[in-house]
């Protein structure tokens, strides 16, 4: 039933694929890099070297999905059932997914094709841990071998890929919008302007309806004359002089390499991660005044979030049906259990407060990161180090 | 005094609201309003965010109460004065803690204050015919067009599409309408408001739900020996939970037989620091009669993933183990014991247990103190056992004596080997083999190696409620995140030539940038229509260009 030439393929193909992925993910540097800052509103523009650069990097991430997605298969395949039932088969699928919803929405539907640079990143840092846990594929045990495995699992998967992208988003509008406000850019983080107290909405033509809420989008799209936020962007450059060139490599570099330390108790390790980190930091300082204006980079974190979260609650709703099949108890509380109960209710709170007067925008924003977190918690941790039912689904 | 410059108006209605000292009456006034806060509504959210955070990390008793009990006894977890505090604060048993209840009831109080005005405008707005509009030409999405059609039938042609597309209208005649000039009003959207209302009803099923469950269902978990049997009774349980308003005369009373149980093992493969998959038991089952009475009523197999319904009960396959069958004989003949004894896999492939032998003469009982290799070979000089497959059983019995204090009404595995000695001598037997020992006058068969199986029997009322609490809730969530509510405008002037001035507007209340994408369609396919023509016509002014601020509109 084991078949390990295919599980070898498998590995081969998932190696090629990260390779892949890291040369396509220095060329959408590279992109980034040569893609010019239009002053006054005016277009992102790249040209000559930046234009192939990106080119490359679109069509090797595409190459690099396509191999990847050959990996998935034929582990599939080696394993006898579907490859997702471990922590390095969770970890490459969510990286594969990572790649194709970047492709497709952040690149094609919305033409951010210059912030694949941190999709791959993020892809290849979720590659990384598979390579981490990696372990070789083996037979399901009697409670995995259900047909909800297919359902649950796979909804929790998809779902965990969009909310990366979300992630993606939210983190990059928390940077965006900081540095807006310091340069004095208002925006839609700021609470529209309406009469405190009162949890209506202002007098819409013809309708004084107090039942109409005010809501996360569009609040501020009744009149036309609103004010432009973008007409005071001034020189977009001066977003970039906002923000310290130096806490944005440091911090990550601190956090990442005593993380790293704690874990592998190598400085060798501890340094190479740090470094990593560091350079993730400092292309998100660099990339500041090309990122796109914080409002639409909220809008796409809310969007993504609010489509991945029916997604996650059906996933959580299939695993307590499950739960009942196989255990006879739909929720037990069982950590694993707590922690997606927990990310959920997070991503929930997350939503209230895009559309709760004093939350919304970087408020809101620092929900949406906890909740990712909690998210990769749930995914990890409880996995690694929490004793509950779920642990055989480990490592 | 009168010279002090006027007080900004005070916009802060909570301030305005506070009254000096609030009486009671007023205080639970206050407290329902607060309550009634979106934001109050999150906090209590982030408030059971941290809670469960917390259960993720601190075991609990209910789901683990082995290593709960590690915790407290220091042994495991950050030590036993931690852990003292955490029980004194009941972290150990969160969700059965007064202060969670305490939070999920408010929590449920909240909602309901939300809700209450919230259906209640649903209510309004959804009977209600769309408002009629004025100063259109403000609105974030509008344009104008001339129509060689009179005003009236100019708007009927309008409405006509617009119904067309699914958008409820209400068609005013120019006396009726604010703007003094015939006008249809329609908006789309009710459903997001609709669908958010059903996803937070839905919370008042699941809790329903899981309270019937709760208080009208019972839990328990029973072991049994191939060829024995249990009964649906509550002293027939090994532990057994009912439900607060559950009787005794709501079990079913059955007595289940296990005919049968099989398990199947992965076939034994090195797969280097991986989990060595001769482990894992690739399939379980439980054959399984029913008796009513002296009748077959049901037969049928317990899995994994695969419950066993019967009457209002179900059993579900949990775990199971080998059951050697043992005959103690004195000497002399005399049995003094054959039963089987439950062992379970306390190290890799190594299962054991306890047979209580002799427990009437306190000072002089007989414990047999039992280890099974399954699939036993002789590894480097050593016993080990290569699977869990039991195909050369071999049992390793020690045997001790004294006062053991098996008379307690306790598990034979918790007898007191401080008070006993252990014979220094062992036996080792197969399946069918007797030993005797030397130090006493017994003889031991090893008569069979059966297994036991552990199931999970319960009554789980309320799964219908939850079922459809949960279904509610996704019905509910997709469009309370993706409808939006949008109202469309078209006003018709009379001008000179007998047609008609038409300004078309349009607005979302929500996701305004999808209507940005659907407005330059609907505006073209209201042009044609109060055009009379089939093209749109060209001369319009066309003011909203979704995107146009975007500076990321980079040449690719
Ligand atoms: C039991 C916990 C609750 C959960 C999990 C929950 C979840 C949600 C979700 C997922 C949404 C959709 C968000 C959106 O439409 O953008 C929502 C909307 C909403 N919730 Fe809750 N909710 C809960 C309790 C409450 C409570 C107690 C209140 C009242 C204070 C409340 C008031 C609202 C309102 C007013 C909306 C509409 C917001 C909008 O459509 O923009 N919710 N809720």
């Amino acid at each position: 039933m084991l078949d390990l030439p295919l599980g070898d393929l498998s590995n081969a193909l998932f190696n090629a694929a990260f390779i892949t992925y890291l040369v396509a993910m220095v060329l959408a540097f590279a992109r980034l890099a040569f893609t010019r800052v239009g002053v006054g509103g005016a277009p992102l523009t790249t040209r000559g070297a930046g234009l192939w650069a990106g080119r490359g990097a679109t069509a090797l991430a595409i190459v690099g999905a396509a191999v990847h997605l050959g990996s998935i298969v034929t582990r599939g395949l080696a394993a006898g059932h579907v490859p997702w039932s471990n922590m390095y088969e969770y970890s490459s699928f969510l990286a594969f997914g990572t790649v194709v919803v970047g492709l497709v929405v952040v690149q094609r539907r919305l033409g951010y094709g210059h912030l694949m640079g941190f999709v791959l990143a993020l892809a290849i840092l979720s590659m990384t841990s598979a390579l981490l846990l990696f372990t070789e594929p083996t037979p399901l045990v009697p409670s995995l071998q259900s047909w909800w495995i297919n359902v649950h699992t796979s909804a929790a998967m998809g779902a965990s890929t969009i909310f990366i992208i979300g992630f993606m988003a939210t983190a990059l509008y928390l940077v965006k919008r900081t540095a807006e406000r310091r340069v004095g850019i208002s925006g839609t983080g700021a609470a529209p302007t309406k009469p405190a107290g009162a949890d209506t909405a202002p007098a819409e033509p013809g309708a004084g309806e107090p039942t109409l809420r005010e809501d996360g989008e569009g609040f501020d799209d009744f009149v036309t004359d609103s004010d432009d936020p973008h007409d005071a962007a001034t020189d977009p450059l001066a977003q970039r002089d906002a923000l310290s060139p130096v806490t944005f490599p440091g911090l990550p570099f601190l956090l990442v390499s005593l993380y790293a330390f704690w874990v592998w108790g190598s400085p060798v390790v501890a340094l190479l991660a740090g470094s990593v980190a560091a350079l993730l930091g400092i292309s998100v300082w660099y990339a500041v005044p090309k990122l796109p204006p914080s409002d639409k980079l909220d809008q796409l974190a809310y969007r993504m979030t609010a489509f991945a979260f029916p997604i996650w609650t059906f996933a959580v709703i299939a695993g307590a049906l499950w739960a009942q099949e196989a255990w006879g108890r739909y929720w037990g509380w069982d950590p694993k259990e707590t922690g997606s109960f927990f990310t959920w209710v997070l991503y929930a709170g997350y939503l209230h407060a895009r559309s709760t007067r004093g939350w919304r925008g970087t408020r809101a924003a620092w929900l949406g990161v906890a909740a990712f977190i909690a998210l990769a918690v749930t995914y990890y941790a409880v996995n690694l180090f929490v004793v509950g039912l779920h642990s055989y689904a480990g490592v | 005094m009168t010279t002090a410059p006027p007080r900004p108006p005070r916009t802060d209605a909570r301030a305005e609201r506070l009254p000096e000292i609030p009486g009671p009456g007023e205080t639970v006034v206050l407290l329902w309003r607060r309550l009634r806060r979106m934001s109050t509504a999150l906090y209590l959210l982030l408030a059971l965010a941290a809670v469960s955070i917390v259960a993720t990390f601190v075991p609990q008793e209910p789901v683990i109460p082995t290593t709960v009990a590690d915790w407290r006894a220091g042994i495991e977890g950050p030590g036993a004065e931690v852990a003292a505090g955490l029980d004194a604060l009941g972290l150990f048993d969160i969700y059965g803690s007064w202060w969670f209840a305490t939070l999920v009831v408010l929590l449920f109080v909240s909602l309901t204050g939300c809700l209450i005005p919230r259906v209640r405008g649903f209510v309004r707005q959804a009977r209600r015919a769309p408002a009629p509009g004025q100063n259109l030409g403000r609105l974030t999405h509008h344009r104008t067009v001339d129509s060689p059609l009179p005003p009236d039938q100019a708007v009927a042609a309008a409405a006509t599409t617009l119904r067309r597309r699914r958008l409820r209208t209400r068609v005013r005649p120019a006396e009726g309408s604010p703007t003094g000039n015939a006008q249809v009003a329609a908006e789309r959207g009710h459903a997001r408001e609709g669908g958010s209302i059903a996803f937070h009803l839905s919370f008042y099923l699941l809790a329903a739900g899981a309270m019937v469950g709760v208080w009208f269902g019972f839990e328990s978990q029973v072991n049994v020996v191939e060829g024995e049997s249990f009964a649906d009774t509550p002293v027939g349980y090994d532990s057994y939970e009912p439900g607060r308003f559950f009787g005794q005369g709501d079990h079913d009373g059955f007595t289940v037989e296990l005919d049968e149980f099989a398990a199947e093992y992965h076939p034994g493969q090195d797969t280097g620091d991986g989990p060595q998959s001769s482990l894992i038991a690739s399939e379980f089952a439980s054959r399984i009669s029913v008796h009513e009475g002296d009748e077959v009523a049901a037969q049928g197999t317990v899995a994994v993933n695969e419950p066993f319904h019967h009457g209002a009960t179900s059993i579900y396959q949990i775990r199971f183990g080998f059951a050697p069958e043992l005959t103690v004989r004195t000497e002399g003949g005399t049995e003094l014991h054959a039963d089987t004894t439950n062992l379970i896999e306390s190290d890799d492939l190594v299962w054991t247990g306890v047979a209580a032998v002799e427990r009437t003469d306190v000072d002089n009982q007989i414990a047999l103190d039992l280890a099974l290799l399954p699939d036993a070979t002789v590894e480097g000089g050593r016993l080990t056992s290569a699977s869990n497959e039991p195909d050369d059983p071999l049992l390793a019995v020690s045997v001790w004596y004294g006062s053991l204090g098996l008379e307690r009404n306790r598990p034979a595995a918790e007898f007191d080997r401080e008070a006993g000695t252990r014979l220094d001598e062992s036996l080792l037997l197969e399946p069918g083999e007797t030993g005797s020992l030397d130090a006493l006058p017994l003889e031991v068969t090893f008569e069979g190696l059966p297994y036991w199986s552990g199931f999970q029997v319960a009554q789980e009322p309320g799964h219908g409620l939850l079922l459809a609490g949960a279904g509610l809730l996704l019905v509910g969530l997709v469009p309370s995140l993706f409808a939006y509510r949008r109202r469309v405008w078209v006003d018709a002037a009379p001008a000179a030539h007998g047609g008609s001035h038409v300004t078309l507007a349009g607005v979302a209340r929500q996701r305004a940038e999808t209507f940005a994408e659907a407005w330059p369609d609907l505006a073209d396919a209201l042009t044609t229509a109060v055009d009379g023509r089939d093209e749109p016509a060209d001369q319009t002014t066309d003011d909203a260009r979704p995107g146009s601020h975007d500076p990321t509109g980079e040449t690719r």
